[in-house]
């Protein structure tokens, strides 16, 4: 008798310690690593949390919002959360924010870096750096060659936002593989309905 | 003159309603569909200030996992586009059929058109399994297996990212011979279709 009043006792402290909205069972959060911080991503705890900022919003003008295909390009893998959360954990490559500053500004998903969509479309030597940065090099011919770029997972609004797209399909003009390319289509739509963890990115640079 | 002008306006006015300012695609701005019988236009809210709420609007779901964007390795996900590309090449040509595994209660309430309701729960039950199996135009052989060469193909879906009710059903169906490629898995499901606001239909 005592001994269950016990047992109870302790698991329900341990429930009061826990996450009882775990991402999967089993699986309460998952901390990811950035700018030398440890960022904790788990889900909303309170109950009756609901979305309501901007991201609840189910219409925007088209153009330039449309809905997005689930593919981005044969080759290109379209990544769901927990793909999400195993490439950022595992340090799988690089985890891009594909949207413009003032939109990365306001709020973003852990350990992503800001790298806007409109950089990749003209030839620039800010295109020219960040290529740089992902790997790619010059080639003999004058071209691009990505041959030891990094594999690299882009994201932005959602489901009704081609920023993220555009970039991609700019970098596979520029002759970035396909295979080292992951797009993350639910992007911050997707994440907070899930009422995943969100982060105000500090200023950099 | 006065006439004239009124009626010209009126055109104006009737031809602005025709087009969408919130589109799906840029070649889609909408489509038709049938449910239970009726054209049913899909298209978005269009109102830009509108938000979602309510059930969908909900974001603490515990014990709901987050279900991965591939549920088998056969089995191809889709995303809103390929939806509405399922409806008006399959779904419009009685060739596939949308299936909502969600409770007959909330399936009443309000669903995606031209979707029919086959309750998760169903999926126990032998006698109503023989009885879809045999609607969808897969036939039990003498053997054992099961011909679907002339059955429908199937996109599935359920309340959305956090249910597993799609895909504990396809497995359901592949552990019966249902083949993998004629099976689609829409992820997003309810949810999503909600909060990209697209058109619902009641189902009284």
């Amino acid at each position: 008798m005592r001994l269950s009043y016990l047992a109870t006792l302790a698991l329900s402290t341990l429930i009061a310690n826990a996450n009882i909205a775990e991402i999967v069972e089993g699986m309460p959060y998952v901390e990811v690593e950035a700018d030398g911080k440890t960022y904790k991503i788990e889900r909303v705890q309170k109950e009756d949390s609901y979305l309501t900022n901007t991201f609840a919003l189910t219409s925007r003008p088209s153009p330039p919002f449309f809905i997005e295909p689930f593919t981005v390009s044969d080759g290109v893998e379209t990544y769901g959360e927990l793909e999400v959360l195993d490439f950022i954990s595992k340090k799988k490559g690089l985890f891009i924010d594909a949207r413009l500053a003032n939109w990365f500004a306001k709020s973003a998903i852990p350990s992503a870096v800001n790298i806007p969509f409109k950089l990749f479309l003209s030839e620039t030597p800010e295109r020219e750096k960040v290529l740089k940065d992902l790997g790619g090099e010059y080639a003999k011919s004058g071209d691009w060659d990505f041959t030891h770029a990094k594999t690299i997972l882009l994201y932005c609004n959602g489901a009704w936002c081609g920023q993220s797209p555009t970039a991609i399909n700019a970098l596979i003009d520029l002759g970035y593989p396909k295979s080292k390319m992951k797009y993350y289509r639910g992007g911050m739509q997707s994440w907070q309905l899930l009422g995943l963890t969100t982060i105000i990115p500090k200023e950099t640079k | 003159m006065k006439i004239i002008a009124f009626i010209l306006m009126l055109a104006v006015v009737a031809s602005a309603g025709k087009y969408d300012k919130v589109k799906i695609t840029p070649d889609m701005p909408y489509i038709y569909v049938y449910h239970k019988g009726k054209a049913v236009k899909v298209h978005r809210i269009q109102n830009t200030k509108h938000k979602l709420s309510g059930e969908y609007a909900k974001i603490y779901r515990p014990g709901k996992d987050i279900q991965p964007i591939k549920t088998h390795k056969d089995i191809q996900t889709i995303g809103e586009v390929e939806v509405l590309q399922f409806m008006s090449k399959k779904g419009n040509k009685k060739k596939g059929l949308l299936v909502d595994l969600r409770p007959k209660k909330v399936y009443k309430k309000e669903s995606i058109p031209s979707a029919v309701n086959i309750p998760y729960e169903t999926k126990d039950n032998k006698v109503k399994i023989k009885k879809i199996l045999k609607i969808l135009g897969a036939k039990r052989k003498s053997d054992g297996s099961l011909d679907t060469s002339r059955a429908l193909d199937i996109a599935f879906y359920c309340d959305g990212l956090w249910s597993e009710k799609s895909p504990e059903f396809i497995k359901t169906f592949l552990d019966l011979g249902y083949p993998a490629e004629k099976i689609l898995y829409y992820r997003g499901g309810m949810q999503m279709w909600k909060i990209l606001g697209f058109t619902t239909v009641t189902n009284k």
